[in-house]
């Protein structure tokens, strides 16, 4: 199988690099349509922050490697890229990598979740250009297949692996019902944007935002469609939430001892959780020494965060024996795309059906008739069979390995159900 | 009847052995089809634990209560069967080893020095008492698990203050699930110990003409509900959550079995059977 992948990703280039190559959904439309006129005969394309990939089979056998290489560089002026950046694979590893991909155990954060939507699209993408075949159709469907197979079947996507996330694990180790409970959030960049909107998609109960400036608070708010709060008063609220995230870029703490035990005091002990995702930090650490009050800064929840980058790292070998295991059936699947069994497998079908109706329908015909009987409905099945036979032959003497003769036996074997008559 | 009898009592520490294994594989390993087998294994145990006690009444026509031995294979059964109906009411499966040990640990030791006794005093083959024992033996069972899961919420509690995610935050529910857990058991354990008491008021004057309501045992018994209804209703009343309840219901567990202890072994006191 001359199945060619060329890929550059978060191994082999930097982020710069990457950027400069990645491509939006139009992008991709338009590139496949070129590399359907010049260089593959089928094939599809995978962008994403990480890496940007191109499967394919080659319209020719003299199309190689750097002919995408250069096809994807020459697009826009890259300064600093080279061969070195980008990893070739070809046929049985090109399978293995987009398997692996899928299953999310090639990506910057092992059991990532999101590359297997992405990898969907991108033979969604293909499809829709037409640019795939019989042979890309199956191959999409073992990588879906892997990709689901790896998320149900091992623990490769389970634990939070980022901060934001293992604060929102922590909170579910503390309380149970988040839609039961409150939250505000201080400070509004980037990590206090990403708290808000994870603990809103969470179901918290009630959230509020507060952040100096104020019009930035009142605009997430809006979005969110929770409350904001005045900077100038938050304290005032403090013991109205069980869940405090703080993420601040103030130089100072904001929140003294003092501040929680008057909190905690109004909540009549009642537990609160303190996250505390700002540098320099927000709270003075001290505060988990309150009753009920948890308190948790960047470097806790980073050894949650490694905890379970280490069982997911666990659990590798079992997506790779899930991968393995669909590698071979896909492979299966296309030794028997050789012309001389399904030529036989047609032949022992036709068979079957000839000796089953003659042995049903025989008492019907005298004695003396039943051979010549036997010997017609050979014959009858040998006549319609030749043609099939001869053209499959003929394709076979150009190449086996064409896309042509593949998809000829592809059909052949969909419409009288050799694969299903195999398994019986 | 009396092979059954003999047979089971060899068989029931091997099967609390076996429930206790598999709940404690899958807390160390998280295998999905240990979910459901552990659940089997517990019922099966408490089925063929059921025909013992049953076994044992008929062998013996008297309720098995009559010698300390007796009341801990009772107690090894109350405190499993109060957990199962726990799992099947919240479906929270990964506290059982916890549960299920103390009942293994109760059926060796009755296994191993129970007396068959066809003779007992009289007083003993009533089953009013019999009824009594059984719902007090609920009573302290529902305590008992209360207890065993005010001490995972510390556990959990100390963890997760000293943000130290070790096994026990990985395992264990979360607060407030142990919480009410705890919470649940000893509101059971109130109500079963309060029927107890009952069925005591009603049949003590049957069975004792001469008795003192100042006997340690009663004292204990008053002592342990009080603490218990004062607990719950604080707890009711939003006075009293979180670590403070849970230390209580361990601090009651252990006024509990040192008040039994006390009066059944120590002090002279009517309740003394032995």
């Amino acid at each position: 199988m001359d199945l060619l992948a060329i890929s550059i990703n978060h191994r082999t280039a930097p982020v710069e690099l990457r950027e400069a190559l990645h491509l939006n959904q139009d992008e991709i439309r338009a590139y496949l349509q070129e590399l359907k006129e010049s260089l593959l005969s089928e094939g599809f394309i995978l962008s994403t922050c990480n890496r940007t990939e191109i499967y394919g089979l080659p319209r020719h056998d003299k199309i190689e490697f750097a002919d995408l290489q250069r096809f994807l560089t020459q697009k826009r002026p890259i300064n600093g890229i080279s061969d070195d950046h980008f990893q070739q694979f070809f046929s049985s590893a090109a399978v293995n990598h987009i398997f692996r991909v899928a299953a999310g155990i090639d990506s910057l954060l092992v059991g990532d979740n999101q590359i297997f939507g992405q990898v969907k699209e991108s033979f969604q993408i293909a499809e829709d250009q037409r640019l795939s075949g019989p042979l890309l159709k199956r191959l999409f469907d073992a990588a879906i297949r892997v990709g689901k197979r790896a998320k149900t079947e091992t623990l490769i996507s389970e634990g939070a692996i980022t901060v934001s996330y293992a604060a929102v694990q922590l909170v579910e180790k503390i309380f149970s019902n988040l839609s039961k409970k409150s939250a505000l959030v201080i400070g509004l960049g980037e990590s206090g944007e990403i708290a808000a909107k994870h603990l809103h998609d969470k179901g918290i109960g009630k959230l509020a935002l507060t952040n100096r400036t104020t019009e930035k608070a009142e605009r997430l708010a809006e979005t969110l469609q929770v409350r904001a709060i005045a900077f100038e008063n938050f304290k005032e609220h403090l013991s109205e939430y069980d869940i405090i995230i703080s993420a601040t870029a103030a130089p100072d703490t904001i929140l003294g001892k003092n501040d929680v035990k008057a909190m905690m005091r109004k909540r009549s002990g009642s537990p609160a959780v303190l996250m505390d995702i700002a540098v320099p930090r927000d709270i003075d650490p001290d505060v988990r020494k309150i009753d009920g009050v948890f308190y948790n800064d960047i470097d806790s929840l980073s050894v949650i965060v490694e905890q379970n980058m280490r069982k997911r790292m666990d659990e590798i070998p079992k997506v790779e024996s899930i991968i393995e295991e669909e590698t071979a059936a896909f492979f299966s699947w296309l030794s028997s795309l050789e012309v001389a069994p399904t030529i036989k497998s047609l032949r022992d079908l036709f068979e079957q059906i000839r000796a089953e109706e003659v042995k049903n329908q025989i008492n019907k015909f005298p004695e003396s008739d039943r051979e010549k009987v036997d010997i017609l409905t050979k014959r009858i099945i040998n006549k319609i069979l030749h043609m099939p036979t001869v053209e499959l032959r003929k394709s076979a003497d150009n190449s086996t390995d064409s896309a042509e003769t593949m998809e000829m036996i592809a059909i052949i074997r969909d419409m009288f159900g050799l694969d299903k008559k195999t398994k019986e | 009847m009396f092979n059954i009898v003999d047979s089971l009592n060899l068989l029931l520490p091997g099967l609390y052995a076996v429930t206790f294994m598999a709940y404690l594989v899958n807390f160390f390993k998280d295998i999905k089809r240990l979910d459901n087998v552990k659940r089997l294994f517990l019922f099966i145990t408490l089925l063929l634990h059921a025909v013992y006690l049953l076994s044992r009444m008929i062998t013996f026509s008297h309720p098995p209560i009559t010698n300390v031995f007796e009341i801990l294979t009772v107690l090894a059964f109350c405190i499993s069967f109060s957990y199962f109906v726990l799992e099947l009411v919240t479906d929270i499966r990964g506290t059982g080893l916890f549960i299920v040990i103390i009942s293994l640990l109760f059926q060796i030791v009755s296994s191993l020095f129970i007396k068959d006794s066809y003779e007992v005093k009289e007083v003993l083959k009533s089953n009013l008492l019999g009824s009594h024992v059984f719902s007090a033996l609920l009573g302290y069972s529902g305590i008992t698990i209360a207890a065993v899961y005010g001490f995972l919420y510390l556990l959990l509690y100390r963890e997760l203050k000293s943000s130290t995610f070790g096994l026990i935050f990985q395992r264990l529910p979360n607060l407030e699930i142990l919480e009410k857990l705890s919470f649940y058991s000893a509101v059971i354990g109130f109500a079963t110990l309060t029927v107890a008491i009952a069925i005591g008021g009603i049949w003590l004057p049957r069975a004792f003409q001469h008795f003192s309501y100042a006997d340690p045992k009663l004292i204990a018994t008053a002592l342990v509900w009080l603490l218990y209804g004062l607990g719950i209703f604080f707890k009711i009343s939003g006075r009293w959550q979180g670590k403070k309840v849970m230390v209580l219901s361990i601090i009651g567990f252990l006024i509990a079995i040192f008040s039994t202890f006390v009066t059944n072994f120590l002090a002279k006191s009517f309740h003394s059977f032995y």
